[in-house]
């Protein structure tokens, strides 16, 4: 687990890092980095330092998933006093506040109609519009939130946190040709990123899972990206899960089909071909292996492999387990 | 015999303490000024409206389809394409539209571009009278006296580096007058700014020119640049752009791994 820190929080803090967060609270909102001596003075003795604000923001942000938010007001309107209330970044830290402090649909309308009045006065705050879409997912309109997204990406096409939540909203409401799209647009801008590419193999898998005639092609390039994660980084616990996934899936298709000698020529005309079955299985080996691997390396509680995420590895044991019942 | 004559000055120990000392007590604090100046100066930038932007990060989208294309598949790659392609030639993302085909309006005219300027005169103007005033002021109090001496030897052509304001032609290099020494504090505190107000200080006037000479000229869309006219030729970029997809056979390389690493 990565080490808690308020200076660079990991951009997914699990619930007890972000409780151990905002438990320094009291600690840091005791003193003032601002000096409380009048002007010339409180220039030299002040303690600020331009990591006490990143501090103080990254506070904000456990101490409200933690529902401490006494201290979350505290560090907001010390970041105001400091700052201003119009500050673009601060704006969005109260409108967050307003959010996480809602009580009801009601108060939460009336922060959208906030952010609307700010979004007149200034188009270009793009946080104030991310915000916006959040507070329409909250209100279960999805749809909106969707058509608020769309008008977010046309101005802003280089967002890939942007396009990232587009797709999970398209994927929510079953839109998987849209999905893609999108998850697509995140690879473009982070090529490398092993999770943008097994998110899209979800998204594939998802797509060919949801019709009622398993799709070989969908299938394939789940296998394909799911195969492109793993060879990026080749310990990511979730590449191997949907590689073993996926791979099994295939391997039932693709022996059905060659024994009902289904014509492949049908999909051979497509641009993804559709892999051997002795590849198929030679990759669920490996993906069996090392998922294997994994777990037992995360069991025995070795130094270097006790980052993975215990849910997972909790997942990728049941699915060994399922697979070793069906063979016994 | 060979052995050159040591020249021995003697100097007034208050020599230090009334020249070298105050010369570079007061560089440093003119460095110090000059940074909190800048800082005070400097105007918040400008914000770009909406279409701007978009037209920007339009632009930055297609560089990046060109960069990556290789991670999509050819069919997601060619509809992309199309889609962008049609719409680069059509100027859709142009922030205005109504202006193209037009030439740009002189630069000059532009108030968002003068106001640029005026930032680099501030900043200018920040290096330039604090230098005059404190040149005038050595030259004033203090031309024409021998201050300290170096350590070590050094050849001839030292001398107008070291010795400028003291007129003797036979005074060995070693010794440093004081304008030479304002010369020497002036280009070589920047280690010391560094330490005293941080590596991103404005305290110095030659990165501030080096900054100066590289940012004017550059940015991708500069207002001296025709938007349509990198848009069209982005579009041409895309269009001749050949897709190796490499997700191709990513199987078969993947069991390739797996053996080898096996083996």
């Amino acid at each position: 687990m990565t080490h808690a820190n308020l200076l660079s929080p990991p951009s997914q803090i699990p619930p007890p890092t972000a409780l151990a967060l905002s438990q320094k609270a009291p600690l840091i909102l005791s003193t003032s980095p601002t000096s409380s001596l009048p002007w010339p003075l409180s220039l030299l003795f002040s303690r600020e330092t331009p990591e006490s604000w990143t501090i103080h923001e990254n506070l904000f942000l456990s101490a409200l998933r933690t529902g401490d938010e006494a201290s979350a007001l505290t560090t907001l309107e010390r970041l105001e006093a400091r700052f201003g209330e119009h500050n673009e970044r601060i704006v969005t830290l109260r409108g967050i506040y307003n959010e996480a402090t809602a009580q009801g649909n009601a108060d939460l309308e009336k922060v959208f109609d906030g952010y609307e009045k700010i979004l007149r006065e200034d188009a270009t705050n793009m946080s104030i519009r991310k915000r916006r879409v959040a507070v329409l997912k909250a209100l279960g309109r999805t749809s909106d939130a969707v058509t608020a997204l769309t008008a977010l990406l046309t101005n802003s096409p280089t967002d890939a946190e942007a396009w990232a939540e587009a797709s999970e909203l398209y994927a929510s409401l079953a839109a998987w040709g849209q999905a893609i799209y999108c998850a697509e647009e995140v690879l473009l801008i982070t090529p490398n990123a092993w999770s943008a590419h097994a998110h899209i193999a979800t998204l594939h898998y998802l797509s060919s899972a949801t019709n009622n005639t398993p799709n070989l092609v969908s299938l394939a390039m789940s296998l394909k990206h799911f195969c492109r994660a793993v060879e990026l980084n080749d310990s990511y616990l979730r590449g191997y899960y949907g590689l073993k996934f996926v791979t099994s899936k295939l391997n039932a298709l693709l022996s059905e089909a060659s024994s009902t000698s289904l014509k492949r020529n049908t999909q051979d005309d497509d641009d993804v071909p559709v892999p051997s079955i002795e590849t198929v299985k030679k990759l669920e080996e490996l993906a069996t292996s090392k998922l294997a691997g994994i777990v037992r390396q995360f069991k025995s509680g070795k130094k270097g492999w006790m980052g993975y995420d215990e849910a997972e590895i909790i997942a990728a044991r049941e699915l060994l387990d399922r697979d070793a019942k069906a063979v016994r | 015999m060979g052995q050159p004559v040591v020249q021995t000055i003697h100097r007034d120990p208050a020599l230090f303490w009334w020249i070298l000392l105050p010369i570079t007590v007061v560089m440093i604090l003119t460095g110090i000024l000059r940074h909190y100046a800048m800082t005070l100066l400097q105007s918040t930038p400008k914000k770009a409206d909406l279409p701007k932007i978009r037209q920007q990060r339009s632009l930055t989208r297609g560089v990046n389809l060109r960069a990556n294309a290789n991670v999509i598949s050819s069919s997601s790659f060619a509809a992309r394409k199309a889609y962008m392609v049609q719409a680069y030639q059509e100027g859709k993302f142009l922030a205005e539209p109504e202006q193209r085909g037009k030439p740009r309006p002189n630069p000059m005219s532009d108030p968002a571009a003068m106001e640029g300027m005026m930032g680099m005169m501030k900043g200018n103007m920040a290096m330039m009278i604090p230098q005059t005033l404190i040149m005038g002021w050595i030259n004033a109090f203090f031309s024409g006296f021998v201050i300290m001496k170096l350590p070590f030897p050094l050849t001839p052509q030292f001398k107008s580096m070291l010795q400028s304001g003291v007129g003797t032609r036979d005074l060995d290099v070693r010794w440093v007058s004081s304008l030479s020494w304002y010369f020497l504090t002036l280009f070589g505190l920047q280690p010391v700014y560094n330490f005293i107000l941080g590596s991103n200080n404005a305290a110095n006037q030659v990165s501030q020119q080096m900054a100066m000479a590289n940012g004017s000229g550059g940015g991708m869309m500069g207002p001296e640049q025709d938007p349509d006219k990198l848009f069209l030729s982005e579009a041409e970029n895309l269009e001749v752009l050949e897709h190796r997809w490499i997700l191709e056979g990513i199987e078969d390389r993947l069991v390739a791994k797996l053996a080898a690493v096996s083996v």
